[in-house]
C-alpha cells in the first residue's frame, strides 16, 4: 500500500508544469502561467492515524511571511501545490492539515535527494480522529 | 486576591495584548494568476507599504488550488477566505445562483488591454479577413475587443478568430505568425511594442466604464465583522491614493516589478497606463461605480451568459462599508 501511495505521488510531482498550470488555470481573468521565479513545489500525503488515505483533507501551505496555498487531498490522500516564488525558502515553508473531526498528528518532511536542486518538496501529514 | 488568580488575570491580559498587537486576521482570497499579475498591485501595495497593519489587520492571502477567478466565491462559502478578489462576471454568476456574495470595494474598473499587431498593420480596419487571436469569447478581455473592433467599423465575422487563453500564449502566437493581431495585457503589451509590433487601439476606447475585479465578501459575513471589513477598505483606499501619488512613485513601481517579475523601466511604463489622470483604470479610493456593474450585466447578456429581465446592479454591490470607511 506505502510503496503504492509513493508511485502515485512521485506521478504527481513529476507531471509537467504545463499540465499543472492547466490545473490551475484562470477562466475570464488573464492568466500568468507558471514563471521562471517559482519555487519547488509541495507534494505528499494526508494519512490517519492508521495509515490509510484521508480523503478531502484541507492542506495548507504557508510562508514564513503569511501567504498560503490551500488544497484539498484526493481519494488517494494526495495532494499538490505549486511552488511560492523562489524568493521564499522552501525550508521556511510550513505545511499543514486539517478535516473536520480530526486534529493534525504530526507533518514529515520528506529528504530531498541531495546534490540536487530541489525541485517538490515531498511532507506527510498524519491526522488522528478526535 | 489568590495569587493565581492574579497570574491568570496577568495572563489573559496579555493574550489580549498580543491579540491586538498581531491585529485581527482577515483572510484574503486570491486566484494564482491574479497573484502574479498586475491586479494584485492594490493589496500587494497595501500588504507591503503596512496599510493593513496600520489599520491593526494581521492580513493573510490565502490561494486556493486549483484555482481560477470562477472559483473565488466556493472560496468563501467553504471558509477558504473571508474576503476575495473576484472578476465581476463571476460575482454575478454566484450570486444568481444564490450565492449571498457582494461587491465591498472596487479593485480595477477597467483593465488596458492592447490590440497590438504585426508591424505591416497600420489600422484596426486593416485587420479585414486576417487572424486576430482572441481570449475566451465569454469573458471581458473578447467583450472589450469585439465593441474595439466595431468601433473602427468592423464586425467579428469581419475577421478570423481564434481563442488563445492567456497574454502570453497570444503573444507568443503574435512572435510566431499564427496571429496578426491580438490583445496583450501589461507587461506584454509594453514588451510587444518594444519589439517592432504595432498598437492598434486600447480596450478602454471601446469600454470606457467597466468593474473588472472587486473585493467581495459574503453578506452575513461581512454584516458579523463589519468593523474589520470597514477597516480593509480604508486601507485599500489607502493604497490608491499611493498608486496615484508621485512622491511614492518608486515604492510602487517597487511593488510592480516584484510582483510580475519585469523590469524597472516596464514597471514605470505600466504604472504610467494605469494612474494617467483622467483614465478610470483604477478607481481612486476603491469606489463601487453601479454603471460599471451595469456595464458587466450588459456584456454577460450579449455574451447569452444572463437572460433578461436583466438584474439591477445594485443587488451585486454593498456600498455601506465604503461609506462608513470615508470612501464616496
Amino acid at each position: 500500500m506505502k510503496s503504492a501511495i509513493r508511485l502515485v505521488l512521485l506521478a504527481v510531482a513529476l507531471l509537467p508544469a504545463a499540465v499543472l498550470a492547466g490545473a490551475n488555470r484562470d477562466r475570464g481573468q488573464d492568466e500568468v502561467g507558471p514563471g521562471p521565479d517559482e519555487g519547488p513545489s509541495y507534494f505528499g500525503v494526508v494519512l490517519d492515524a492508521a495509515g490509510k488515505p484521508v480523503e478531502d483533507a484541507r492542506v495548507t501551505a504557508t510562508s514564513r511571511d503569511g501567504l498560503a496555498m490551500t488544497t484539498r487531498s484526493n481519494a488517494a490522500g494526495a495532494y499538490h501545490l505549486p511552488g511560492f516564488n523562489k524568493r521564499i525558502n522552501a525550508d521556511e515553508v510550513k505545511i499543514s492539515c486539517a478535516k473536520p473531526g480530526y486534529r493534525q498528528m504530526r507533518v514529515v518532511r520528506r529528504p530531498a535527494p541531495t546534490g540536487r536542486p530541489v525541485r517538490a518538496v515531498e511532507t506527510e501529514c498524519r491526522l488522528q480522529k478526535s | 486576591m489568590p495569587v493565581a488568580k492574579v497570574l491568570a488575570a496577568l495572563a489573559l491580559g496579555a493574550g489580549a495584548c498580543a491579540t491586538w498587537a498581531e491585529g485581527l486576521v482577515l483572510r484574503y482570497g486570491q486566484a494564482l494568476s491574479a497573484h502574479k499579475s498586475i491586479y494584485s498591485l492594490p493589496v500587494a501595495l497595501a500588504e507591503r507599504e503596512g496599510l493593513f497593519r496600520r489599520e491593526g489587520i494581521d492580513f493573510r492571502v490565502v490561494i486556493p488550488i486549483p484555482g481560477g477567478t470562477d472559483r473565488m466565491i466556493q472560496a468563501l462559502h467553504d471558509d477558504t477566505a473571508d474576503v476575495t478578489h473576484v472578476a465581476t462576471p463571476f460575482l454575478v454568476r454566484a450570486a444568481l445562483a444564490g450565492s449571498d456574495a457582494v461587491a465591498i470595494a472596487a479593485e480595477f474598473n477597467d483593465p488596458v488591454y492592447s490590440l497590438v499587431a504585426r508591424p505591416e498593420i497600420a489600422r484596426i480596419a486593416d485587420l479585414k479577413g486576417r487572424t486576430v487571436g482572441m481570449a475566451d469569447p465569454g469573458g471581458s478581455i473578447a467583450f472589450s475587443m469585439r465593441k474595439l473592433l466595431a468601433l473602427h467599423g468592423l464586425r467579428e465575422s469581419d475577421v478570423r478568430t481564434k481563442t488563445i487563453d492567456g497574454t502570453p500564449a497570444r503573444l507568443s502566437c503574435l512572435r510566431g505568425g499564427g496571429c496578426d493581431a491580438v490583445p496583450l495585457g501589461q507587461p506584454q503589451d509594453v514588451l510587444a511594442q518594444a519589439e517592432g509590433y504595432r498598437l492598434l487601439g486600447i480596450s478602454n476606447e471601446a469600454v470606457p466604464e467597466y468593474l473588472y475585479t472587486v473585493t467581495a465578501a459574503r453578506r452575513s459575513w461581512a454584516s458579523a465583522n463589519s468593523d474589520l471589513v470597514v477597516r480593509y477598505v480604508r486601507a485599500l483606499a489607502a493604497s490608491f491614493g499611493m498608486i496615484r501619488d508621485p512622491a511614492r512613485r518608486p515604492a510602487v513601481v517597487a511593488a510592480i516589478v516584484d510582483i510580475t517579475a519585469v523590469a524597472p523601466g516596464i514597471a514605470e511604463r505600466v504604472l504610467d497606463l494605469y494612474a494617467q489622470p483622467g483614465r478610470k483604470a483604477l478607481p481612486l479610493s476603491g469606489e463601487i461605480d453601479p454603471k460599471g456593474v451595469a456595464q458587466v450585466i450588459a456584456f454577460m447578456a450579449d455574451a447569452g451568459q444572463i437572460q433578461p429581465p436583466l438584474p439591477a446592479a445594485e443587488r451585486f454591490v454593498d456600498l455601506s462599508y465604503l461609506v462608513r470607511a470615508g470612501v464616496r
